[in-house]
């Protein structure tokens, strides 16, 4: 099957997105979800706008994802980005659960290994911040958690515990 | 017994954009039937989705895509061989100064790599970021690819291509962001004509890997902080700092200068 707005050249070769139909289709959700995650309109309509170029610039994870949970995640890693540089105050409880995972620090390796990894496999891996805020922020079980990312739930334990400071004490992360 | 939790916006952004499986897609309707308001949220996912598209219309946010997408390819993609390099004698800042008024440069012979510095044409004149070592034997231009030492003593110059305002920072490979331009962050500096020089020298200090300098520029006033910011996201994040380059609004535009760091 095909997603709305993608089509394959031909098999093994590039992808090509039709922008302006995908953001037809998924541009409200982007927005949402960056709303939700900035608290703030302009910042959210910006972070939108690299959601997509990214997805753009990454069109071969579309052959083995959906596009919403694709684009979810990818929102999802812009919007802790763009928190982690900024400093803001917590709203709310989910708000400061939001912001202690945009400010720990990730645990995965970054290096060359990790990319030479990632150009072999398909599906990249999805970086522990993102993965708790799916848990933390958004509500979705552990197992849930694990189906939209490509992990077994202990992976995605393991992936949690190994978050530091106090985002790793917070609730749901024990095992 | 303790009710069940709402369903999760993402569960029902993706049963609204109909991108889950059958079964899947069965149980968290099952569960939106289930909760109070619960079909109701669903209905005013469609409405947001129609009053979105109406405020920010798909053809101009694919453009603007688009446009963000080139940026940066172009951006990344190598640059021709730098043609021009300057060797003068004298001290930094006063010696740049005449320099900048009175030399043209000779064609270069040196093997600087290629580099993903940008300059680009505005008007009749280039837009341009130029980076002065001083060194034993005078002040020498280096371009992107030139390897630079801990304690090199820096000086920086922008030619502004006839935009009005700009910013020029750098980050390192330690994830540090430094402002060159203006000195505080507020509003980006009033760009001069021709080429500038700042008035401060800069000493590299032992971050490892490199140093990237950025000269973001407009023709309309803008916060300092909007590059701060996504200098600060650039610089956080390893596999990206030493190449990608930041992210901004359509409205401004930047040039690069990435110098490696190699030991002395």
């Amino acid at each position: 099957m095909t997603a709305a707005g993608v089509h394959p050249r031909n098999e093994g070769a590039e992808l090509a997105v039709d922008v302006e139909g995908y953001y037809r289709a998924y541009g409200p959700m982007v927005l949402r979800r960056c709303s939700r995650l900035l608290r703030n309109d302009q910042k959210a309509v910006d972070a939108t706008q690299d959601v997509f170029v990214r997805l753009l610039r990454n069109e071969r994870r579309l052959r083995s994802e959906s596009p919403t949970s694709l684009l979810l995640k990818i929102a999802t890693n812009v919007c802790l980005n763009v928190l982690r540089s900024e400093r803001r105050r917590p709203e709310d409880p989910s708000d400061e659960a939001l912001l202690e995972i945009a400010a720990a620090d990730e645990p995965e390796p970054r290096s060359q290994a990790r990319s030479a990894l990632r150009r072999i496999f398909s599906r990249e891996q999805e970086s522990t911040r993102a993965i708790a805020v799916m848990h933390l922020v958004d509500g979705l079980t552990l197992e849930e958690v694990a189906g939209e990312v490509g992990l077994s739930v202990s992976g995605v334990r393991k992936r949690l515990r190994a978050l530091s400071g106090r985002v790793a004490a917070l609730e749901g992360v024990e095992p | 017994m303790t009710a069940r939790p709402p369903v999760p916006d993402w569960w029902l952004e993706r049963l609204a954009a109909g991108d889950l499986p059958p079964a899947r897609a069965e149980e968290i309707r099952a569960r939106l039937a289930a909760e109070p308001g619960g079909e109701e949220r669903l209905a005013a996912l469609a409405r947001s989705n129609q009053d979105l598209l109406d405020r920010f219309p798909a053809a101009e946010a694919a453009r603007r895509i688009r446009a963000q997408v080139d940026r940066e390819e172009r951006a990344e993609r190598p640059a021709p061989r730098p043609a021009l390099r300057w060797m003068l004698a004298a001290p930094v800042a006063a010696a740049l100064a005449v320099a900048l008024l009175v030399i043209r440069p000779p064609p270069s012979t040196s093997s600087i790599q290629d580099s993903p510095e940008i300059t680009r044409a505005k008007g009749l004149t280039a837009v341009a970021l130029r980076i002065h070592r001083q060194t034993d034997r005078g002040i020498e231009r280096l371009t992107s690819g030139a390897g630079a030492h801990p304690r090199d003593r820096l000086q920086l110059s922008y030619a502004s291509g006839g935009a009005r305002h700009g910013v020029l920072l750098s980050i390192d490979g330690r994830g540090g962001v430094t402002l060159h331009l203006p000195r505080e962050p507020g509003m980006a500096a009033a760009l001069g004509a021709g080429e500038v020089l700042l008035p401060d020298a800069y000493e590299l200090d032992d971050a490892p890997g490199f140093e990237r300098f950025f000269f973001v520029y407009a023709d309309a006033p803008f916060p300092v902080e909007k590059v701060l910011a996504s200098a600060r996201a650039l610089a956080a994040d390893p596999e990206r700092s030493a190449r990608a380059p930041l992210t901004l609004p359509p409205e401004l535009s930047q040039v690069s200068v990435f110098l490696p760091k190699v030991s002395p």
